[in-house]
């Protein structure tokens, strides 16, 4: 180790613990007062750290020829700290932590898979619903809905697009399966819209179903109308009621014997949906008519669009059914001019039949 | 209201500590800097460091200063993102997803390169700026809100700016790739 003397306090000292300052060696113990004379003077003290070529600058090894280690940059090394200090090495621990962590960030984007399915599906719905593409915005939303049905997002974005779509089946459905139908926040701008919605629809339906029972019980036809209307006109969103509304004015129009608009009525539902029952609906009203005026033409045309009805394709066995029970009773329309309701006619003649039986 | 040791929330998150010490080793090696010492992590403040010679490369001493503030956001981002949907918007309760998601936020808040590093960097970019230094110029603002939010780390800056990371990133992915 190589010695020198401080300038200043003319001790001996370890070279590598002593600093330079204008050519001068100064010990750690006077570089300070050497500063503040400098400072005191106006000049700035700027000290080096010496160097002892012949110890490690990392390890403090003394070189036992008494020569300077190679220098690596500004500073000597030894043979062990020379390679080390320029390639420092990764610990084995780190490289497989390292490895660790890029297999795990694999496995969390593989094992994320059907998130990110769900979520940009839900992302989707969510695009199209601020387009107000509902019915396309719905299938996206279910499908994330079926990964994450305790998504508030997803749920209530369903739901929104499910009920401006008149689907209640499904918003029913995805708010069910949601915690019972609780969310994390009631007062939320969503859910309050969705909720409004929701209200609505099932106002709707209330009434629709009542509608539906007076329509059943007879001779309340134009009350049942009235409320079909409200309950269309609550939740116009439901293209179902909407286009149902026409069916309960046919039944009103019947009840109250205004045959013309009975016979408008079934006109326009069959040129929107032209199938056996609405068919047979334009004879009912034809056969009212010619029951009425006694009119052979009303007659024909009642004729014309039994047979017609009868002879169209039935969609399903309830469509089965219904002719099987509409079409007798506008037979007895044509053939004894008396209109009667189903009611009145299952009374007279059916209820015998199931007594035979 | 408590107090929570700051050594209690690096012990927690010490994977970010290792991840930032580990890019400062990466960018020194890069440039060819001598590294004179290197500690990954310890009970105590500083959790982590790496002793490396100063650089006149300018470039240098932007990449080890900065560098594990690039890689440690990258990778908050890339974690949250795997994490971020069953956490946050399908809350789906998934162990999984949520160590990843820790993992994620670890790393993000160690992302804040420190003082020196910055100080360094603060020291030599004006001049640098003037000759039209892209890097000088870019390090100028990102040091200087870097510096803010390093004083910051008193009010938790630094979680804040992991879990900031780990949410806005995730969703600027998603909405990017929906788009």
């Amino acid at each position: 180790m190589r010695q020198v003397s401080c300038s200043r306090c003319k001790a001996s000292f370890p070279l590598r613990s002593t600093l330079s300052l204008n050519e001068q060696t100064y010990c750690e113990n006077c570089a300070p007062t050497i500063a503040r004379e400098s400072k005191e003077t106006g000049q700035a003290a700027v000290f080096t750290r010496n160097i002892d070529g012949s110890l490690c600058a990392l390890c403090g090894t003394e070189n036992p020829s008494g020569s300077d280690f190679a220098f690596r940059k500004k500073l000597p090394f030894c043979e062990k700290c020379g390679p080390l200090v320029e390639r420092w090495p990764y610990p084995v621990w780190l490289k497989l932590s390292l490895a660790g962590l890029v297999l795990l960030l694999a496995a969390s984007l593989l094992h994320g898979r059907r998130y990110f399915h769900a979520g940009s599906e839900m992302y989707r719905g969510e695009g199209l619903v601020k387009q107000a593409k509902y019915a396309e915005a719905v299938p996206h939303l279910t499908e994330a809905v079926r990964i994450a049905p305790g998504s508030d997002k997803a749920v209530l974005l369903l739901a929104k697009a499910a009920l401006k779509t008149g689907d209640v089946q499904t918003a029913a459905k995805a708010l069910q399966g949601h915690e019972e139908g609780r969310f994390e926040n009631g007062q939320d701008e969503d859910f309050l819209e969705m909720k409004a919605l929701w209200d609505r629809a099932t106002t709707a339906a209330k009434k629709a179903n009542e509608a539906g029972k007076l329509a059943l019980e007879g001779a309340k036809d134009v009350e049942a109308a009235k409320l079909f209307r409200e309950a269309a006109a609550e939740y116009p969103e439901s293209k179902e009621m909407t286009a149902a509304v026409p069916y309960f004015d046919e039944g009103a129009a019947f009840e109250q014997k205004d045959y013309d608009r009975f016979l408008a009525l079934a006109q326009e539902v069959f040129a929107k949906k032209p199938n056996a029952t609405n068919a047979a609906t334009i004879a009912s009203a034809w056969a009212c008519k010619y029951a009425v005026s006694g009119n052979a033409h009303f007659k024909n045309e009642a004729e014309q669009f039994l047979l017609k009805a009868q002879q169209m394709p039935q969609s399903d066995t309830e469509e089965t059914k219904q002719m099987e029970e509409y079409v007798p009773r506008i037979r007895h329309r044509i053939d004894s001019r008396q209109i009667i309701t189903k009611q009145e006619y299952d009374k007279r003649f059916r209820s015998a039949e199931k007594g035979k039986k | 209201m408590f107090f929570i040791p700051g050594i209690v929330i690096t012990v927690l998150t010490f994977p970010g500590v290792i991840v930032h010490e580990a890019g400062h080793l990466f960018f020194c090696r890069l440039f060819g800097l001598q590294v004179y010492n290197v500690c990954f992590f310890q009970f105590k403040n500083p959790a982590g460091y790496v002793v490396h010679e100063n650089s006149d490369n300018f470039t240098a001493q932007f990449f080890v200063s900065m560098g594990p503030f690039i890689s440690n956001t990258v990778l908050c981002v890339l974690f949250c993102t795997a994490a971020f949907l069953p956490v946050w918007e399908l809350k789906i309760a998934d162990p999984l997803a949520y160590f990843f998601y820790w993992l994620g936020i670890s790393i993000g808040m160690h992302a804040f390169p420190s003082t020196t590093d910055l100080k360094h960097l603060w020291e030599r970019a004006p001049a640098l700026a003037k000759k039209g230094n892209l890097l000088a110029i870019l390090s100028l603002p990102l040091a200087g809100i870097l510096v803010v939010l390093n004083y910051g780390r008193i009010v938790w800056a630094d979680l804040g700016y992991g879990i900031l990371v780990g949410v806005l990133g995730p969703i600027a992915i998603f909405k990017a790739l929906v788009r």
